[in-house]
């Protein structure tokens, strides 16, 4: 059975347990109500009042009413439920970058999936993942219990980079999937055509999830530091190459990946998508923090 | 394109570097597992095409760099340029054959000469504009025909109209000498000699046998620093190969009186394949026909005749010897002056006299110079009237009138003889000094000193050959001096019958000094040397028995006559001259004041005017006789007239031209190509001419490519590009 420690080392579990308890303290003091259900159901927090029709249950009736004015209403409450939030991890080629810091995107992207799933989790959220190349692989669903946790892991652990991404077609049936409303973390180096991404974000939203995108970054994707001349192989495509002296094209790059990034921040944005670029060579500590820190406004 | 120094094309090779140098940069690639790839897609979607053109651009500048530098320094000569206006200028020497065997008629009957005009006029016109031209005759000795290589083409056309086909035989040496030392000078940098000529194969058959000529060395040059001329053989051919001339007529005696009757040898040449039998010959003296043989020739041969002829007059007299038969008449006559003398006065300086007939030092000299002393006839008159003065006696005024001095005898030289022989050399007198039979030459030597530095010879000792079974004889090979030239005959006496037991032994002193005459123990039997106008012969042997039996011979005579003979006109002009030189008379101090008018064979008179004490003749351009005369002369008196012979080159009678065959050998040993009329010429030139260098423009092109580089290179590592 996988455990934490099997994606995260000793001092990320602890300071794990430090943010644990620092979330708990965010997610109790301000998240309270964040979450609240649009599905209404049996609660505590009475909704309205609304007149028996044929097909609805008798023990909804409320039979106070019925004494004084003889007639039939049903009570309706809001349902008071934990957050359904679903991990979507992108297992793409292009997830399996090393950069010149040594670590794996992918990697990165699991330790920071793991982190969520235990943090949520300890909120009694109910959690699931789901990872995804081409198409949606691996489907675990949401559930509250801690065993859940190990299942995650495990499925984290044996998932291995490889394919190429077609994330907007993903993103738009993830919706077939997430049959409830809730929050859909998206980890993922949004390597695809904008625009596309975009709209397939606008489907999930009109579904009604919510949705935070916490798009990966290494280091050497964001400076491009190479010097020498280089032959650059798509890790989603093997025939997929360029060779081309990077101090020449160095410039350009770097505006075609600010124009990429803007261009992604403000499509979100417009979605009302929270968008957290984090770059792998900060610590996971820092991400999650980041992502509190979101949640909180 | 050619290249005229091809070798630092090598250079060329340097291009590999940068290419090396890129394709290692591509080996040492490194490899890159990138998951951006749709960024870099988009940034090469708008830029790959371009970085691909300038990377490429970038590569082929600097490939391109030491390729523009190798055809730089190997100084490339564009040949497709020359054929568009204001290109292809080129610098063009031609060497004129002006020789006389270019009047042999072509197919059409025309003077070679005639065709070399008129075909080298439109070469002249076709030649690119800025062209230069410069043109060389070279028959006999060259003659450059403008100094400079001349632009104005069409005045240099006109030039030659006035080239006349009279000269000499082609020096190939000092031609081709000529017009590389031509080529050098020319301005541009194609460079085309160009041989007019009818290639006679007496003038190239040496050449083209394999011999060879320094000049050759330079003219067929592989050096690639060598700016080698293209060579084009241009052959006029003529259509006469069948020619009989008169290559020589020879007066049997140097000396000639009034009533003399001297003997006129003539020589005649068969140039051809066909015999001729009883051809007319024909004596004419002063214009008049006196007599005709006839004579008959072998082919490819020669015959000699013989006419007497004797001058009842003093003055120059013409001879001229003509035949009759061939087509080709300007070699047929030969002219010759002859100057007919009153007596030769000659002093005979005796040291020994002796007391008896032939004691004396110079009796048998003196015999031999006047065999005919006494006689009555007039016929049999001599030549040479002698006088006997004592040595020690002599004055200067003794000389007067003398043209001729015999020393012999003197065993002891008095203080004022020498000087006065020196001047009476150098005056123009001919000396001729035999030893005295009794001197020790060590002391005869140390007696004349410093006076006898004139001398041809210096006496270093004497030689005696006690076996009088083994003399000493005359060295019989062919004589080359023109006074024994005529003991090459054999008739003219058995040479080897002179005997020699003693002599005095002669080094040749003074650099003009030469040996004339050696015994065969190879040592100098007579030794001559010029002084001012004079001559000066100095004898090994006094003419003694004990010493020699040479005044026994019966070619004595005619040894000592010519000796003296030859002494005697040291001093006298040549009246005969090969045509197309520019002879010069001397004059005296009277005549040179008075203007002359000169009467040429065709009997057009021109006035000419002495400068100082010289009369100097244009060129001689027709074979004859010329006139010279003080204008205001009586023309009828013969003592003021002076005529000078004109004669051909006998060299330039064979006409054979060399054959087609022989002409394509000798252009691949020349390297050269061959054309005989002006249309092959000008296929030949329009193939080969060699364009202009293009060393400046790539220079600049160079410096352009080291800029571009530059600023590409800037411009791809630029950080504000886009």
């Amino acid at each position: 059975m996988a455990t934490l420690s099997d994606i995260l080392q000793s001092e990320d579990i602890t300071s794990l347990q430090h943010l644990q308890l620092f979330a708990r303290t965010v997610v109790e003091g301000f998240t309270t109500g964040l979450h609240a259900s649009p599905h209404k159901g049996f609660s505590v927090e009475f909704r309205q009042h609304r007149p028996y029709v044929q097909g609805d249950e008798i023990r909804r009736l409320d039979w106070k009413i019925f004494g004084r004015s003889d007639r039939f209403y049903i009570r309706e409450y809001d349902e008071e439920t934990n957050l359904r939030a679903t991990i979507v991890l992108d297992t793409s080629g292009s997830m399996g970058y090393r950069g010149t810091g040594g670590v794996l995107k992918l990697d990165y992207a699991r330790k920071l999936a793991a982190s969520l799933a235990y943090l949520l989790m300890s909120q009694q959220d109910a959690v699931g993942l789901i990872t995804f190349d081409t198409k949606l692989r691996q489907i675990i669903p949401n559930r509250t219990k801690i065993s859940h946790l190990h299942l995650m892991l495990e499925t984290m652990i044996q998932t291995k980079p490889g394919g190429e991404t077609a994330l907007a077609p993903v993103i738009e049936s993830l919706g077939n999937h997430l049959k409830r409303r809730g929050l859909v973390i998206l980890i993922s180096d949004f390597f695809d055509d904008a625009t596309a991404l975009l709209k397939a974000v606008g489907v999930l939203r009109h579904q009604g999830q919510e949705v935070v995108v916490l798009q990966l970054w290494d280091r050497d994707e964001l400076e491009f530091p190479f010097s020498r001349f280089a032959r650059f192989e798509n890790l989603e495509n093997a025939e997929d190459h360029v060779a081309l002296d990077p101090a020449t094209v160095r410039n350009r790059y770097l505006e075609v990946l600010a124009d990429f990034r803007q261009q992604i921040t403000e499509g979100l944005r417009k979605h009302q998508v929270d968008l957290l670029q984090l770059p792998t060579d900060q610590s996971h500590a820092t991400a999650l923090r980041q992502y509190l820190t979101l949640r909180m406004r | 394109m050619s290249f005229l120094t091809p070798i630092l094309l090598a250079g060329a090779a340097a291009f590999l570097i940068p290419l090396i140098i890129h394709l290692l940069n591509r080996r040492r690639i490194i490899h890159v597992q990138w998951g951006a790839m749709h960024l870099l897609h988009e940034v090469l979607k708008q830029k790959k095409r371009r970085t691909q053109i300038e990377q490429w651009l970038l590569l082929l500048t600097r490939i391109a760099i030491p390729i523009v530098l190798a055809l730089c320094l190997a100084r490339p000569v564009l040949n497709a340029l020359s054929q568009l206006p204001g290109f292809g200028k080129s610098s063009l020497i031609v060497l004129l054959d002006d020789s006389f065997s270019m009047r042999a008629p072509t197919a059409d009957g025309t003077p070679a000469s005639d065709h070399a005009r008129a075909d080298l006029s439109r070469i002249l016109a076709s030649l690119p504009r800025g062209s230069d031209a410069q043109i060389i005759r070279i028959g006999g000795t060259p003659r450059p025909l403008n100094t400079a290589p001349s632009t104005t083409l069409d005045l240099l056309s006109a030039d030659l109209t006035d080239i006349p086909a009279v000269q000499g035989p082609v020096s190939l040496q000092n031609s081709l000498q000529s017009a590389l030392a031509a080529a050098q000078k020319a301005g541009n940098p194609s460079k085309e000699i160009l041989i007019l000529s009818d290639f006679q194969k007496s003038d190239w058959s040496s050449l083209l046998s394999g011999a060879s000529l320094p000049v050759l060395d330079a003219l067929t040059s592989k050096d690639p620093d060598a700016t080698r001329p293209a060579l084009t053989l241009f052959q006029l051919p003529t259509q006469l190969s069948e020619n009989l001339a008169i290559t020589a007529a020879e007066l049997s005696a140097q000396l000639v009186a009034t009533s003399q009757p001297v003997a006129l040898k003539v020589r005649i040449q068969n140039h051809g394949k066909r015999p001729w039998q009883d051809i007319p010959v024909h004596l004419e003296a002063d214009g008049a026909r006196l007599r005709t043989a006839r004579i008959s020739i072998p082919p490819d041969g020669e015959a000699s005749l013989y006419f007497t002829h004797a001058f009842d007059s003093l003055g120059d007299h013409a001879l001229t010897v003509r035949l009759e038969g061939d087509t080709f008449t300007d070699d047929n006559a030969f002219h010759t002056i002859v100057q007919v003398r009153d007596q030769l006065p000659v002093v005979l300086l005796d040291g020994a006299p002796g007391s008896s007939p032939l004691a004396g030092a110079l009796d048998f000299f003196n015999l031999a110079l006047t065999p005919h002393l006494g006689a009555s006839v007039p016929s049999l008159r001599d030549l040479i009237l002698t006088r006997t003065i004592d040595p020690k006696r002599l004055k200067e005024s003794d000389l007067a009138g003398a043209r001729v001095v015999i020393l012999g005898g003197l065993e002891r030289s008095n203080g004022s003889l020498f000087p006065i022989l020196r001047k009476f050399v150098e005056n123009g007198g001919g000396l001729l000094i035999l030893p005295a039979e009794n001197a020790d030459p060590l002391k005869w030597r140390s007696d004349l000193g410093k006076e006898g530095l004139f001398l041809p010879a210096k006496v270093t000792g004497q030689t005696h050959i006690e076996n009088i079974d083994f003399p000493a004889r005359l060295q019989t090979t062919r004589f080359t001096h023109p006074a024994l030239l005529y003991f090459n005959d054999p008739r003219s006496g058995r040479l080897p019958d002179g005997e020699f037991q003693h002599w005095w032994k002669l080094e040749p002193q003074g650099d003009d000094a030469r040996t004339i005459a050696s015994l065969d123990r190879g040592v100098p039997l007579l030794i001559e040397r010029p002084l001012g106008r004079g001559l000066v012969i100095q004898s090994a042997i006094p003419l003694k028995p004990g010493w020699s039996n040479l005044p026994l011979q019966p070619w004595f005579v005619p040894l000592a006559q010519r000796l003296t003979a030859w002494l005697a006109t040291q001093d006298t002009e040549s009246s005969a001259h090969l045509i197309g030189t520019t002879p010069s008379l001397s004059l005296t101090s009277s005549q040179s004041t008075q203007p002359f008018t000169l009467t040429d064979p065709l009997g057009q008179s021109s006035e000419l005017k002495p400068e100082s004490a010289t009369l100097t003749l244009p060129a001689l351009t027709q074979p004859g006789l010329y006139q010279i005369q003080p204008t205001d002369a009586a023309p009828s008196d013969p003592k003021s007239i002076r005529r000078i012979a004109a004669n051909l080159d006998p060299a330039e009678s064979n006409l054979t031209p060399l054959a087609p065959t022989e002409l394509t050998d000798l252009a691949t040993r020349l390297g050269a190509q061959t054309a005989n009329d002006f249309d092959t010429y000008q296929r030949l030139d329009r193939s080969r001419r060699l364009g202009i260098e293009v060393w400046q423009p790539l220079l600049l092109a160079l410096l352009a490519l080291l800029f571009f580089e530059v600023l590409l290179q800037q411009h791809i590592t630029s950080p504000k590009r886009r």
